[in-house]
């Protein structure tokens, strides 16, 4: 992992004098609030519905046993003893008070975390691959590039006052955890036919209100010349996006205005004349920061040993744990274990400072010191010995963590909806919690298969229903919490957008919705290997609409 | 035809603590119950502008009308949004009162 | 009255801005519209032009040699299009005077003067309720950026390869 060097620490502590003193300023009142709304948002610090919210940064989704106690102890000390993991891989701490935030980033600069740019018209948090580093079919660590990018946007001259807020992922993997395809920028890491390693950029994605698939602006772009790319796409993009309508402010909204090509040829100009050698990152810095990344020592084992194996025939919630919430190793005898944060009838991604710490501890003993936050609001223990499972699973039990649902119907993601945000239209977690009491039972579970089921609280789309392959889009109608369905998004290299089923519908009625859905995909699919995805590939919106509409007979 | 005038009170969200926050005859107090409701168009601009004073004067932020119902003798919002504000925690319990875990059944 | 502001805090504003259609004066400092500059450069007159965020700067460009300031609009302080324009006016090679005109806040100082910028132009409201005090203060709290190649403060990522001294 990654550590602060003096520099790295002269300079947070710096940010945190610097919000001290902006926050002081903004009590005397000489910052209005409108002067100081994007200076607390470009420091994560948002107004909600009930109270301040502070959204801290994990870069990449990476933190220690050390970094998880300190977020718990924010919870219990400056908040109410809990925080939420949310989809770009930070925690969000729901009641802080505006005069005690500078003392609570001060405690994140102690354990080298901050809130730089969690919000903002900025370059945002930059997401990778939970498993970065050791998916065995990984050509490099994401989290390098990852690193470059975060120290390079962060209180960027240039780039601090854009049009709205702009958002970088990175894989390392052909199979893509990190959803670039609906980044601002998605970045995947590759290599050319010489052999040299080099990144393919997309450009142009997002979700929200006109949600697109990122388009290609170059098939292969060599490591040195990241910086300066991004730089130069990120100045196209500041003069020419546009600044009249705040819902049309966004890159995609300029690429598709402006036509892919169009764009290439600007981007490409703008790179072409600038002083390349004097943003690029020099190689030697390169280095430094990817020694930082080097898989942790860990001794070749077992990949099967007796014990664990006797006891997945003992306890089958604890075979379908193994089965659905590990993932391979590149050291043999390891997985990395996912955390399901989506108890049955749980509020998606929240955590108490107790789970936290119990998460810091597993992590500590089993886990080489590392977590990693996911996009689909889950904790992952990337460096598991399979032997140590049995214990991992038990602790987890101990603090109602064990869910085997990973991927399933009930690892549901939602945004907190209108119970916590100013923006929502309609409530998310309570909806999350009634499908997944709907479908609580294990066997029901592991029968349906994968599934993602992904809710949002307002046309934002924080809860990324777009890429669900089952969405649910809170509205409101007339006061009314409406909710539209979509099938068939995707996330993946296969990234897709959901399609509408048709008419929205009530609050109450959303369990039952979705096991219309699932019945339909039940009785129609092709065996019990063709996935819903798969299902609704092959035949379409059709049968669906049918279920959910056709009048009762 | 004009629309039909339904009352109305003044909320905003206190700039140190955050929370909501409605004004009463005796200021920004916490408890929708003790707000000053104006039954008039005159009587909501001029809670309006009181509103938009309280900001200036650096206390509140983001002041805005909000319609009520009176039907139980105090003002209670109109609309569900305004309601979770004005109750100042979610509808479901949360952080540490959250439910037990529900073990799924095999 | 706009207040000026420089690194070292409040300044003297030598140059007056010419509206649309104001005539030339004789002599002195004139800051003239973009459409203005061919005219304008025919007189004796030390020349700035005022620049909106959303031409490409590259039109100032013929004119650098006669410029000796130029002023680049910030129509509020949250369009931050002047801070590209102004590093592109940079990289363009021009070596006068950069002025970022309009609202901004002390909060950006330093970000103005790592694009190129040498002082801002504030109107009365702000001026008011930011003293140049508050801007004097401002460049430097940070010591150190991360970016490379930006005028006004170091870079991190070069201290980190200086040999240390201690």
């Amino acid at each position: 992992m990654y550590r602060y060097d003096e520099f790295d620490h002269r300079f947070v502590t710096e940010r945190v004098a610097e919000f001290r003193d902006q926050v002081s300023r903004r009590l005397t009142g000489a910052l209005n609030e409108a002067e100081f709304k994007p200076l607390r948002l470009m420091n994560g610090l948002y107004l909600q519905l009930h109270a301040y919210m502070l959204r801290v940064a994990i870069p990449y989704g990476s933190l220690d046993a050390r970094q998880m106690r300190m977020l718990a102890h924010i919870a219990e000390t400056w908040d109410k003893g809990y925080g939420h993991f949310t989809t770009r891989q930070n925690i969000q701490f729901n009641w802080p008070k505006l005069k005690d935030v500078p003392d609570i980033l001060d405690a994140l600069a102690s354990v080298e975390m901050h809130a730089i740019q969690t919000s903002g018209n900025c370059i945002r948090n930059v997401t990778s691959d939970p498993y970065a580093g050791l998916a065995p079919e990984e050509i490099e660590d994401p989290r390098i590039t990852a690193e470059i990018l975060r120290q390079w946007s962060s209180l960027h001259p240039e780039f601090t006052f854009l049009g709205r807020k702009f958002k970088i992922a990175v894989t390392g993997s052909e199979h893509d955890r990190a959803a670039i395809k609906v980044h601002d920028i998605g970045l995947q890491i590759v290599k050319d036919d010489s052999g040299e390693t080099g990144y393919r950029v997309l450009v142009g994605g997002g979700l929200g209100r006109t949600p697109m698939i990122g388009k290609v602006i170059r098939d292969f772009l060599p490591k040195a010349d990241l910086l300066p790319y991004v730089e130069a796409v990120l100045r196209v993009y500041n003069l020419h996006g546009r600044r009249d309508n705040k819902y049309k402010a966004r890159i995609k909204i300029l690429v598709h205005e402006t036509g892919i090509d169009e764009f290439r040829a600007q981007v490409e100009a703008e790179f072409t004349s600038m002083d390349r050698d004097s943003v690029a990152a020099p190689d030697d810095e390169m280095a430094r920061i990817a020694a930082y990344f080097a898989l942790p020592d860990l001794a070749e084992k077992p990949d099967a040993p007796v014990e664990v194996e006797r006891m997945k025939k003992l306890d089958p919630d604890f075979a379908q744990w193994v089965t659905r919430n590990t993932y391979p190793h590149r050291v043999p005898g390891h997985v990395a274990a996912t955390i399901s944060l989506k108890p049955i009838g749980g509020a998606p991604g929240d955590a108490t400072a107790e789970q936290m710490r119990a998460m810091a501890d597993l992590a500590e003993r089993f886990s080489a010191d590392e977590l990693r936050i996911t996009h689909e609001q889950n904790v992952v223990l990337p460096h598991v010995a399979i032997g140590d499972l049995y214990k991992v699973y038990r602790g987890l039990a101990a603090i109602g963590l064990d869910a085997p649902n990973k991927g399933l119907v009930t690892d549901i993601i939602a945004c907190p909806g209108l119970d916590y945000c100013a923006l929502a239209t309609a409530r998310s977690i309570p909806v999350a919690q009634a499908v997944s009491k709907r479908f609580a039972s294990n066997a029901r579970q592991r029968e349906i298969g994968p599934l993602s089921i992904k809710i949002s609280g307002c046309i934002n789309a924080c809860g990324h229903h777009h890429i669900g392959h089952i969405g649910i889009l809170g509205l409101d109608k007339a006061g009314v919490e409406s909710y539209q369905i979509t099938l068939g998004g995707e996330s993946t290299e296969e990234a897709a957008l959901g399609d509408r089923t048709g008419p929205g519908f009530g609050y109450d009625e959303v369990p039952d919705v979705v096991e219309k859905i699932v019945e339909t995909y039940l009785a129609v699919r092709d065996g019990p290997r063709e996935t819903f995805l798969q299902t609704y590939r092959r035949i379409g919106m059709e049968p669906f609409k049918e279920a959910l509409y056709a009048p009762a007979h | 035809m004009a629309k039909e005038f339904k009352p109305v009170v003044v909320t905003a969200n206190d700039l140190i603590e955050g929370d909501s926050v409605f004004l009463s005859a005796q200021g920004w107090v916490r408890d929708i119950a003790r707000a000053h409701v104006a039954y008039d168009a005159d009587a909501a601009q001029a809670l309006e502008a009181d509103g938009l004073a309280g900001e200036t004067a650096n206390i509140v932020i983001g002041p805005y009308l909000v319609e009520v119902l009176l039907a139980t003798g105090h003002p209670v919002p109109v609309l569900r949004r305004e309601q979770i504000r004005a109750d100042g925690v979610p509808t479901i319990p949360v952080g540490l009162d959250a439910q037990p875990v529900e073990r799924a059944a095999a | 009255m706009p207040q000026l502001i420089d690194h070292l805090g409040a300044a003297r504003d030598i140059w007056t801005r010419l509206a649309e259609d104001a005539p030339l004066p004789g002599t002195g400092s004139a800051i003239v519209p973009l459409d203005r500059i061919e005219e304008a450069s025919a007189t004796g007159l030390e020349l700035g032009v005022h620049l909106p965020n959303d031409v490409e700067p590259e039109a100032a460009a013929p004119w650098f040699e006669r410029l000796s300031l130029i002023s680049v609009d910030f129509p509020s302080f949250a369009d931050g299009r002047g801070f590209s324009v102004g590093q592109r006016l940079r990289a363009l090679g021009f070596e006068g005077r950069l002025r970022a005109s309009g609202p901004v806040i002390s909060d950006q100082f330093d970000y103005l003067l790592a694009c190129g910028f040498d002082e801002v132009l504030l109107p009365d409201d702000v001026a008011e309720r930011q003293p140049p005090e508050h801007w004097t203060a401002a460049p430097g709290r940070i010591t150190l950026g991360y970016q490379r190649g930006r005028t006004g403060r170091g870079s991190i990522l070069d201290a980190r390869r200086m040999p240390h001294s201690g």
